[in-house]
């Protein structure tokens, strides 16, 4: 065990020593016709983050992004020799370099914050995904016909059947293949308000400055109010947290529009 | 409500009142919030509804998870998150999260598909544990279990070795943000225990006394020198018997084993059984020669011919074999 993880943390102190260069690409799925719910999630919390640190990148929609990311998941990025994917390498990367968001903060809040970030991966990430894929209404009119927009006649349905038995198979290891939707619902109601409580009404989680929870949180929360599902009980429920909804309108006004209009 | 309420659960070992993780959280949590709960050692899932231990009874109520049981026991007014703040009961939730997320998969891994410690210790522990014709079936069905849900969780690395680099780098992690919040702290939240408190130590517990033959992730923990203290605290403070009941047994075991080598307790009888063993593979082999013909011909003819004297059987013998 302890040479791979040598290897891997020679992959990061290599890709350390240079600096961050200009070229940066972020790729994704199309975000009008393709892009799902948890796709959508995470790649926004991946931009949030990057635009927190002050990097420039460049967003890349490809419609094969999924099956040209070294982990199978979306969204990678493209940095100079290296590739790297999802939001907890991508982090991991970047503080290799000498960046980080969280480096204010002591030791017990950078434990809290990793606590926090994997109740976001474990509730809102699933709930994304049972949603998705699990609820039949939302297969039926969303999932299917925007994940075959880009594929060809018989491909769109294999591929479509196939992506949605891996995901029902690691939903049901993860425990959440008996849940019925009402069990998921009051899963994410729990999780908002776990989240809620923790923010008070303070801007950000951790104080004035924005941390990567920020980020993880305002990429799920901001794509689970913004994309129109058959029912939408999902954001209504997120929409019952107001301080949690000042929070995606701050780093929304902060770090997005202020691009959009440079 | 006169029933008393029961909690079946796998037996304990190695000074842990009990090996089993889902049973040890239900068994802390009753602990630490004063809940009258009888235990009754079965070792046995299969007459239970789901076909997995523990399971919880009180009357009527059948339950199995840690979620149900918990409300159940909150609903009669026993809670051990009683004295938390909002923010604190948050906090519970998402640490429980970085547990079930980060390490539950890792411990599966080191009991379930770490091959050394799969064959050398937890099958022939839950075979010894189970009774009859269930040990043949259990223990293999957990390790397919665990296989695949390890396959299903992390399908884009066909590396078995991939596949635990990453699942041990994130319980390393979550090991170490555990590390820092407890601090020095006597449990998560001060003074009194809670339920992440009940959690954490189901968790860390299996992991820090079983002696696991190939132990990086133990190793990982027994740095962190004030998880191992929590972990040794509550076990001191609330399952004294559990250590009572393996130093006699330790005791026990080196008194004898200046008569005998240990071995021998794990295998009583062995020399019957070599001595049986021996005996039937060498029925069987003569039974074998017999019957295709190798070794019988010639003797019985020998035998039908002469046998007064010595010597010409000798002689005999030689000749069959030209």
């Amino acid at each position: 065990m302890p040479s791979v993880l040598l290897t891997e943390s020679i992959a990061l102190e290599l890709g350390a020593q240079e600096p961050w260069p200009q070229d940066v690409k972020l790729f994704q799925p199309y975000e009008v016709e393709q892009i799902l719910l948890p796709d959508n999630a995470n790649c926004l919390a991946v931009q949030a983050f990057l635009k927190m640190c002050g990097l420039d990148f460049e967003v890349e929609p490809r419609s094969n992004a999924e099956y040209m990311s070294p982990s199978g998941r979306v969204p990678f990025i493209k940095c100079g020799a290296f590739v790297v994917a999802e939001l907890d390498p991508i982090i991991s990367f970047v503080n290799h370099k000498g960046i980080s968001l969280s480096d204010k903060l002591d030791s017990v809040q950078k434990a809290d914050m990793r606590a926090y970030m994997s109740l976001i991966n474990t509730v809102l990430a699933n709930a994304e995904l049972y949603i998705t894929w699990c609820d039949k209404t939302t297969l039926q009119e969303v999932t299917k016909p925007r994940f075959g927009s880009v594929l060809p006649w018989p491909l769109n349905h294999i591929l479509a059947w196939q992506k949605r038995s891996q995901v029902v198979k690691k939903l049901g290891v993860l425990g959440w293949g008996n849940k019925t939707l009402d069990e998921v619902y009051e899963e994410i109601e729990n999780c908002c308000s776990a989240l809620s409580e923790r923010l008070e009404n303070r801007p950000y989680f951790f104080g004035d400055r924005p941390t990567e929870l920020d980020a993880q949180v305002f990429g799920h929360l901001f794509t689970i109010l913004t994309t129109p599902l058959p029912n939408n009980r999902f954001a209504s429920i997120v929409r019952g947290y107001p301080n949690l909804i000042e929070l995606c309108k701050l780093v929304e006004k902060e770090y997005f529009e202020r691009t959009a209009e440079a | 409500m006169n029933h008393p309420m029961e909690l079946y659960i796998w037996g304990g070992d190695w000074g842990l009142p009990s090996v089993d993780l889902h049973c040890l959280e239900i068994m802390a949590y009753a602990k630490f919030s004063g809940v009258p709960l009888q235990t009754c050692v079965t070792n046995n899932p299969f007459w239970t509804p789901n076909g997995r231990l523990p399971v919880f009874k009180h009357g009527k109520q059948i339950l199995s998870s840690f979620p149900e049981i918990s409300a159940y026991l909150r609903k009669k007014n026993f809670n051990a998150d009683f004295g938390l703040s909002h923010k604190q009961c948050s906090e519970v939730l998402a640490y429980t999260q970085l547990l079930r997320g980060q390490l539950y998969f890792a411990l599966q891994y080191v009991r379930w598909v770490d091959t050394k410690n799969y064959i050398e210790l937890i099958r022939p522990w839950y075979a010894k544990a189970l009774p009859f014709p269930c040990n043949y079936y259990y223990p293999g069905s957990y390790e397919r279990e665990a296989k695949h849900q390890l396959q299903a969780l992390y399908d884009q690395d066909d590396d078995p070795q991939s596949i635990e680099t990453f699942v041990y780098g994130e319980a390393e992690k979550c090991l170490t943000a555990l590390s820092t919040r407890l601090g020095d702290q006597e449990f998560f939240f001060g003074v009194h225990p809670t339920s992440l408190d009940a959690t954490v130590y189901a968790y860390l517990a299996p992991l820090l006394k079983v002696p696991f033959p190939s132990p990086a992730l133990q190793n990982y923990l027994k740095a962190c020198p004030n998880l191992a203290r929590f972990v040794v605290r509550i076990t001191q403070r609330y399952f004294p018997y559990a250590i009572q009941e393996f130093d006699a047994k330790k005791s026990a075991g080196s008194g004898a084993r200046g008569e005998t080598p240990e071995s021998v307790s794990d295998f009583p009888n062995r020399r019957r059984h070599q001595v049986l063993a021996g005996l039937f593979a060498a029925a069987a082999m003569t039974g074998y020669a017999l019957s295709i013909g190798l070794v019988q011909v010639s003797i019985k003819d020998e035998v039908s011919e002469n046998l007064a004297n010595h010597e010409d059987l000798i002689q005999a013998a030689e000749n069959t074999e030209d």
